[in-house]
């Protein structure tokens, strides 16, 4: 963290409006501009409120806050556990688990309530049901626990061995070594991981929804849906967005202001524990754990209502429209993402605030930075820049609302990235004459690169699974999966929703496969 | 790692391209009408299919809900591509007439096809399908009239055995709404405290949801539209199956005022650009061949009577519908949502 205070020179801090710069300024605009467009119109946006608007608000986020303690709070338990065994203790199949346990992330949170509840509910396989507050935050916890995961397992691969094998040679128990050397190192990994799965959960509205649950989410399409006051809808939806700001400001200052220097720079393979058979048929037992409840249950159960109603549509045309909307809407915000993430760690206070600022609509949910986006068109068309909306102004547009949304997931892994570029460098290449694009390209983008890659890859999952602004904002006669799949959920025809739902899911598989493969490479010298 | 980003690139960018290229959203062709759609049927593909095959115009569907189809149509106003809209519950339709969002449209066709209460008085929307706020109740629990009528929700008998829908939906508020119109808004309140009193869970899920917590004895009673429970009985799934034996269903008040009836209904947009089209189609949906064809396809009930229903349904025979003027739901729903609200049914 403080990795960039420490090399910002005072020429530097006076904000040199080099190329970087610039490009970081613009990104952290386009990313804002939705956001910002929504605080304006809640203040000062004509339309009625409704009365008890308050009252929606503060129940919205007691409800919001204490899913993400317990939801959250599950996912971080989870996904640090799950982490910490796998990179640093060895037991049966742990190298297996390494991919496997990212899984989940490919199923998004409506797809495994709706499942979860055919599963569970009255006609369903399994007596226990799953519902209401606990239900919620169950499906949170184990579908959410690989963003935890990730982070805390490339945090712990990335530790340097010195310090686990000097608590060791000094005495120190698996346990201790645990506690008081692996997870305060891993800590910052840890906060990133778990506030991306809050601000997914203060964003989801389709699983709180489902269970019946007042968030800010929900109360937003409350006010919207049910009173008809868009303007209400936008209002709660500004508290939403200045609470993620603080919760941003919070998650910050909980990372705290530590700065891992120091340690060897010889990597070796990490020292891993052998657990006992008992420990390492728990550790087994819990691993699997983890993927059934997080994927295999649910989706073989959709794959089953899938095989049941056989007359599926075709399915071709929106599987190619998802991955190829995925596919430019992740590249577009990988790179804003990694403009800004750059400018961040190059020039302190100004790009820490741009950072903050564009990680905002991560956690807002995508039907309101849609209504941004929509009123922004309004704006470009009273000013005569657009004309209609056309298929391609409605692409362009959705786009940009994916990098709004999610630039935060594109952010958070690139920054941890970089954060592994050690001190000297930037002010080595600095000291050898290399401008500020020389350095962007030779210095932090190579050092960057596999956390470019695990970004583009989140993003593009992220992408597929997002729902609400795809089905506001995209053309005529395109559907994606994850409309497909709503519009028959909605429908209340779970059948039919089954295979769409299951292709997003593979959809997502390749590239989260691929993501796992290029954690295990973030360590030099790693081998097995 | 970072070759693969370049390729990725490059792919992604290709890809676009290709999408740019899709006849579907270029719009080369110009014999089309565009529909913003919130119902989301495999019927109605069909219907369109039907409609193109019959006049050669292509009819293109953009579904998404109700309400994110308004917010869109206001964004873009007279730039919009939108012809026609189309939605379910009538209190949707009026939200966005009232929103200034739809043309009046009255036609010697349409006023043949849709009787005069399923309608907006003005011609801004037009009914074409009907459906009923039913009753369901699980057999073994319940005998029929004991839930003859929407009242008897609210009876102490049920204390913590009914289990509903939340109100945001528009099916509920559309029930309240009628029920305002009906009996104003004392009694409406009054109704909805007292089946709030009887919730045996806090409102989560779907209309079918609800279904099945009745049939697995979670609740004995609860309200849902007409073909959900019809979707049950004909599903391919045997557990879907197994849940609606043990269902039955009332039409309720019919020694009253008779079951509330809402509508599947479309709109000629403000800033239609082929407002003739759109109209043509409007009178399609509501014509013999039309109404016929939907019939046996979705389980609603066709928009004139005349018209034969679904096997399954007809089986059920006549019912006695609720004479209220649709508009009327549009017109209390915020205060449906304001009573709601205060008497804590969410």
């Amino acid at each position: 963290m403080s990795t960039s205070d420490a090399i910002t020179t005072p020429q530097a801090r006076a904000l040199r409006l080099d190329g970087v710069a610039l490009a970081a300024a613009l990104a952290t605009l386009l990313c804002v501009a939705p956001v910002l467009v929504v605080l304006v119109l809640a203040v000062f946006g004509a339309g009625e409120t409704v009365t008890f608007g308050a009252n929606l608000t503060r129940d919205g986020a007691i409800g919001t806050l204490t899913l993400m303690l317990a939801g959250g709070g599950g996912a971080i338990i989870l996904g640090a556990g799950a982490a910490w065994l796998v990179s640093l203790c060895r037991f049966p199949g742990r190298g297996v688990f390494e991919w496997l346990l990212v899984i989940p992330l490919a199923a998004p949170s409506y797809v495994l309530a709706y499942s979860y509840t055919s599963l569970t509910w009255a006609g369903g396989l399994i007596p226990y049901r799953i519902e209401g507050f606990w239900g919620a935050a169950f499906i949170y916890a184990v579908g959410l626990y690989p963003y935890v995961y990730l982070a805390a397992r490339a945090a712990f691969v990335s530790q340097s061995s010195c310090a686990i094998e000097a608590a060791r040679m000094l005495g120190a128990t698996p346990r201790a070594v645990f506690w008081r050397v692996a997870l305060p190192l891993a800590r910052p990994g840890i906060a990133a991981g778990g506030a991306l799965a809050c601000m997914e959960i203060a964003a989801d509205y389709g699983a709180a929804q489902h269970f019946g649950l007042t968030t800010l989410s929900t109360a937003i399409f409350r006010a919207w849906y049910a009173h008809g006051s868009s303007q209400a809808a936008l209002q709660i939806a500004a508290v939403l967005l200045l609470a993620a700001v603080a919760f941003l400001i919070i998650e910050r200052y909980a990372r705290g202001r530590a700065a891992f220097g120091g340690g060897s720079s010889r990597w070796r393979p990490l020292p891993r524990y052998e657990l006992n058979a008992l420990a390492g048929t728990g550790a087994l037992l819990f691993c699997t754990a983890l993927i059934v409840l997080g994927a295999i249950a649910p989706l073989a159960w959709l794959a089953r209502l899938a095989l049941l109603h056989a007359n599926v549509e075709d399915v071709a045309g929106p599987f190619l429209n998802s991955i190829t909307l995925s596919a430019g809407g992740a590249l577009l915000t990988l790179a804003l993402a990694a403009a800004i993430a750059v400018a961040a760690r190059r020039i302190g206070a100004f790009g820490r605030t741009s950072l903050l600022a564009a990680s905002i609509g991560y956690a807002a949910p995508g039907a309101v930075i849609a209504m941004g986006m929509l009123a922004l068109f309004g704006l470009a068309r009273e000013a005569g820049w657009v004309g209609g909306f056309g298929a391609g102004v409605a692409l362009v547009a959705l786009m940009w609302t994916y990098a709004a949304r999610f630039a935060s997931a594109g952010i958070q892994p690139i920054d941890a990235g970089l954060a592994r570029l050690s001190k000297g460098l930037d002010a080595s290449a600095r000291t050898l004459g290399a401008g500020p694009w020389r350095r962007f390209m030779r210095v932090d983008l190579p050092i960057a690169a596999p956390s470019l890659a695990a970004a583009a890859l989140i993003l593009f999952v992220e992408i597929l699974k997002e729902l609400p602004a795809t089905l506001i904002l995209r053309p005529f006669d395109f559907d994606t999966l994850a409309v497909k799949a709503s519009t028959y959920a909605s429908d209340e025809r779970l059948l039919e929703a089954a295979t769409p739902s299951l292709l997003i899911f593979v959809a997502g598989l390749a590239p989260i496969l691929l993501l796992t493969r290029s954690i295990a490479k973030t360590r030099a010298g790693a081998h097995e | 790692m970072f070759n693969l980003s370049r390729r990725a690139f490059a792919l992604g960018a290709s890809a676009t391209a290709l999408a740019a290229c899709n006849p579907s959203t270029g719009g080369g062709e110009e014999n089309f009408v565009n529909i913003y759609s919130a119902r989301h049927y495999d019927a109605d593909r069909l219907l369109y299919n039907a409609f193109e095959e019959a006049t050669g115009i292509a009819v293109r569907v953009l579904p998404a809900n109700a309400e994110q189809l308004l917010e869109r149509l206001r964004a873009e106003g007279d730039a919009t591509e939108a012809d026609l809209v189309v939605a379910a519950d009538a209190g949707n339709l009026w939200r966005i007439k009232d929103a200034g969002l739809l043309q009046n449209v009255t036609t010697p066709a349409l006023e043949a096809g849709v009787p005069a209460r399923l309608r907006d008085p003005e011609g801004a929307y037009w009914g074409f399908t009907k459906r009923a706020r039913v009753i369901v109740y699980r057999k073994d629990a319940v005998q029929p009239e004991e839930v003859a009528s929407y009242d008897n929700l609210a009876d102490a008998r049920f204390r913590g055995q009914i289990v509903a829908r939340s109100s945001t939906n528009v099916y509920q508020l559309s029930t309240l709404a009628s029920r305002i119109e009906r009996l104003g808004a004392g009694n409406a309140r009054a109704w909805a405290a007292g089946v709030r009193a009887n919730f045996a869970r806090d409102p989560q899920g779907s209309d079918t949801d609800q279904i099945k917590a009745v049939a697995a004895g979670e609740a004995q009673a609860t309200l849902c539209n007409h073909y959900y429970y019809f979707r049950l009985l004909q599903s391919d799934d045997p557990a879907d199956r197994a849940v609606a034996e043990k269902i039955g269903m009332v039409f309720p008040d019919q020694a009253g005022a008779g079951t509330h009836v809402n509508i599947s209904g479309a709109g000629v947009t403000l800033h239609a650009k082929r407002r003739d089209k759109a109209v043509q189609l409007l009178e399609y949906l509501v014509s013999d061949a039309a109404q016929t064809m939907l019939a046996p396809l979705n389980v609603e009930y066709p928009i004139r009577p005349e018209i034969p229903a679904a096997p399954g349904l007809a089986a059920l025979g006549a019912f006695k519908e609720e004479e209220i003027p649709l508009d009327a739901l549009g017109r209390h729903q915020a205060e449906a949502a304001r009573i709601f609200e205060e008497v804590g049914w969410r």
